[in-house]
C-alpha cells in the first residue's frame, strides 16, 4: 500500500464522520427498541397472560382453606431503597375460601403470633400480591409461613421450604458470603 | 471580548445544545406530543372507551349502581378502583380481577353501567409515555436509566430557550411583525420558521424544560432517599374496629355513595372522581378528585366498616413547597383542564419538534456550510496533493443554497 492511498482512506474516513457525526445519535433508537420486548413481555405478566406469576409454586393446603402460591419473577429478591430486598409473590385463594378468609400473610420463619404474621397480601382473592422483605443474611434453608386468618376469629398455618418457594431466593442466598 | 464575537458564541452554544442529540431529542418531543393526547387517539380508535348517552335527560350512574351492574353482568368479576375521566365523553375505567387471576381495566357506560369492553391488550397510552418518559428502560431499583436519560433533556432544552432569546436581538419585535418568508428558498424559510414558532412557544419551552428538570430532580431526590413530602403515613384499619363476624363471613361495609357522602360532609367541595376499594380487611377506602385547583387532587382515607375518616389530603394540607412541585407533574403533561388543554399542548408539542427538525436543517443548509469551509480551509496545503473530489459537489450546492 503506498503512502497516498492511506492518506486518501483516512480522510475519507474523515469525512464520512463529518457528514454522520451528527446522526450517530440515531443509534439511541436501538435502546428502546432493545427493551421492546421485555417491556411486552413485563406487560404480559402484569396482565396475568402466564397466570399468577413466572413460576407457580402449587397448592399449599391451610388448615381447612388452601390458596395457589406463585412467585411473580422466577428470580432473586430486588432491592427496593432503603426497605432492602423485597421478593413479590401472588397467590390465590380457593374459590370456596374467598368469603371465609380475612387475611392471609406470609413470613420467612414460624411467626410467634397472628400479630407477627408476616406482610399481608392486598389485593382481590382471585389475584393477590404480597412483597416478602428479604434479609441477606437469611439462611437457605428456612421454612416460609403462610397464615391464613378466618373472619370467624380462627387461623391457621403452613409452611414450605424456601428452596421450594423461591429457588432463586435460595441460589442468591448462597451467593451472599458468609453469614453468622 | 466583541460584541459581535460574543453573539457568535451565543449562536454556537444555541445550535450545539441540540445538534448532536438532534433525533433522540425529536423523538422524545414527537412521542410526548402523542402521550398528550394518546387518551383521545385511543378513544377514536376503540368505541368500547366511549360513553354514549342512551338519552339526552339520562343522568349518571352513581358508584353503587356501576358496582351493582357490574356484579349483574359478571357476578363473580370483582372491582377494585373505579375512575370517572375527566371528560364526559370517556367511559368509566373501572379496575377488576377476574376469576382465573387474570387482572384487567374494563369499560363501563356511565349512565347504562354496561361492560362495553376491556382494554385492548396493546395499551397504547401506557406505551407512548413509557417511551417517552423513560425510553422503555425498565425500572428495577428506584428510578431507570432512562428516566434520567430522558429527563436530563430539560436542562439543555432551557439553556436552548435562554440562548435562542440571547440571539434572537430584540425578539419582541416579531410579535409585532411576524415573519414567515415563503418565496426566499428554504434556508430562509427554516429560519422564520423556527424563530417564529420560537417566541410564540417561549412559555411552552420554558413550563416543558422547567418540569422536564423537574423529573430529573425528583428521581435524584427519590434515588437518594430524599423525601420532601408532608404527608403523613396512614396506619392500617386497626384489629379492634375491624368488626368481628358471627357466622364467619365478611361483616357488610359501607356502600360506595353513603362513603363519599361522608367524605364530602368532612370535606367541603371534595369530589369523587376515583374509587379506590379496599386492598383487603385491614385497608381502607379512598376516595379522591380535583378541587378548586385543578393541577392537584384530594383525598380521603375511610374506614370502609364505620366510615371513620382515617386521613385525608387537601390542598391545604400541602405545603408551598409541594404545590410548586406536585404541579409539576400535570403542567407538563396537560392532562388537568379537559381537552382544550389537550390540544393547545399538543399543538405546541408540535411546533416544538417542528423546531427540533427545523433548527437542523438550518444548520444542515448553513453550519454545515460553515463547518465545511472550515474543513477545507485546513486542509487546503494538503489537499491540492491529494485532491479527494467526493467533498466538492456537496460544497457547491451548499453554497448556492447557503447564498439564497
Amino acid at each position: 500500500m503506498n503512502p497516498s492511498n492511506t492518506a486518501s482512506s483516512s480522510s475519507r474516513l474523515r469525512l464520512l464522520w463529518y457528514k454522520w457525526r451528527f446522526h450517530l445519535n440515531v443509534l439511541l433508537l436501538l435502546i428502546p427498541l432493545g427493551f421492546m420486548p421485555k417491556y411486552f413481555s413485563e406487560a404480559a405478566l402484569f396482565r396475568g397472560d402466564a397466570g399468577l406469576g413466572e413460576r407457580e409454586i402449587g397448592e399449599v393446603q391451610v388448615g381447612p382453606w388452601n390458596l395457589r402460591l406463585a412467585e411473580l419473577r422466577n428470580e432473586a429478591p430486588r432491592q427496593q431503597g432503603p426497605a432492602g430486598y423485597m421478593k413479590h409473590f401472588n397467590a390465590a385463594l380457593c374459590q370456596r375460601c374467598i368469603g371465609e378468609v380475612k387475611a392471609t400473610y406470609l413470613r420467612i420463619g414460624k411467626p410467634r403470633s397472628l400479630r407477627a404474621a408476616g406482610v399481608i397480601f392486598f389485593g382481590s382473592p382471585y389475584r393477590m400480591s404480597a412483597q416478602l422483605p428479604v434479609p441477606q443474611k437469611t439462611p437457605s434453608d428456612v421454612e416460609l409461613w403462610i397464615t391464613l386468618e378466618g373472619w370467624d376469629g380462627s387461623m391457621h398455618q403452613a409452611s414450605i421450604p424456601l428452596s421450594q418457594a423461591s429457588p432463586a431466593t435460595v441460589d442468591w442466598l448462597n451467593n451472599q458470603g458468609p453469614r453468622p | 471580548m466583541s460584541k459581535k464575537s460574543r453573539s457568535k458564541l451565543w449562536f454556537l452554544v444555541h445550535s450545539w445544545l441540540a445538534l448532536p442529540i438532534w433525533f433522540f431529542v425529536l423523538i422524545v418531543c414527537v412521542t410526548g406530543t402523542l402521550a398528550v393526547v394518546s387518551q383521545e387517539i385511543v378513544w377514536l380508535a376503540n368505541p368500547d372507551m366511549r360513553a354514549s348517552q342512551p338519552s339526552d335527560d339520562a343522568p349518571l350512574l352513581s358508584y353503587d349502581q356501576v358496582i351493582a351492574a357490574i356484579k349483574q353482568a359478571q357476578p363473580q368479576t370483582q372491582v377494585q378502583s373505579i375512575i370517572r375521566p375527566d371528560e364526559s365523553h370517556f367511559a368509566l375505567e373501572v379496575g377488576v380481577t377476574y376469576p382465573d387471576g387474570r387482572p384487567d381495566t374494563v369499560y363501563v357506560n356511565p349512565y347504562s353501567g354496561v361492560i362495553q369492553g376491556s382494554a385492548p391488550t396493546f395499551n397504547f397510552q401506557a406505551f407512548t409515555r413509557a417511551l417517552h418518559g423513560w425510553w422503555l428502560v425498565p425500572f428495577t431499583n428506584g428510578f431507570s436509566w432512562g428516566w434520567y436519560l430522558v429527563s436530563f433533556l430539560g436542562l439543555p432544552l432551557l439553556a436552548s430557550l435562554i440562548t435562542g432569546l440571547v440571539v434572537y436581538k430584540r425578539f419582541w419585535k416579531g410579535f409585532l411583525r411576524p415573519t414567515l418568508r415563503i418565496r426566499h428558498g428554504a434556508r430562509i424559510f427554516w429560519g422564520d420558521f423556527h424563530r417564529l414558532c420560537g417566541i410564540w412557544s417561549i412559555w411552552f419551552i420554558a413550563v416543558i424544560s422547567i418540569t422536564g428538570t423537574w423529573f430529573l430532580i425528583q428521581a435524584l431526590l427519590f434515588d437518594n432517599q430524599i423525601s420532601i413530602s408532608s404527608e403523613p403515613v396512614v396506619p392500617v384499619v386497626a384489629r379492634e374496629s375491624v368488626p368481628l363476624s358471627v357466622d364467619g363471613t365478611a361483616p357488610p361495609t359501607l356502600n360506595l355513595d353513603r362513603a363519599i357522602e361522608i367524605a364530602q360532609q368532612r370535606i367541603p367541595g371534595l369530589e369523587a372522581s376515583f374509587i379506590s376499594l379496599p386492598g383487603n380487611a385491614y385497608s381502607h377506602l379512598q376516595i379522591g378528585g380535583r378541587g378548586w385547583y385543578p393541577l392537584m387532587f384530594q383525598t380521603a382515607t375511610l374506614n370502609p366498616y364505620n366510615g371513620d375518616v382515617a386521613a385525608s389530603r387537601l390542598l391545604s394540607d400541602r405545603t408551598a413547597l409541594e404545590f410548586v412541585t406536585e404541579s409539576m407533574r400535570p403542567l407538563h403533561t396537560g392532562d388537568f383542564g379537559g381537552l382544550w388543554i389537550k390540544l393547545i399542548w399538543f399543538l405546541f408539542g408540535l411546533l416544538l419538534s417542528m423546531m427540533v427538525l427545523s433548527g437542523l436543517l438550518i444548520w444542515t443548509k448553513r453550519t454545515a456550510l460553515a463547518t465545511a469551509n472550515a474543513f477545507k480551509r485546513s486542509q487546503k496545503p494538503v489537499r491540492e496533493t491529494r485532491a479527494p473530489q467526493p467533498l466538492q459537489p456537496s460544497i457547491q450546492r451548499e453554497t448556492s443554497e447557503g447564498s439564497l
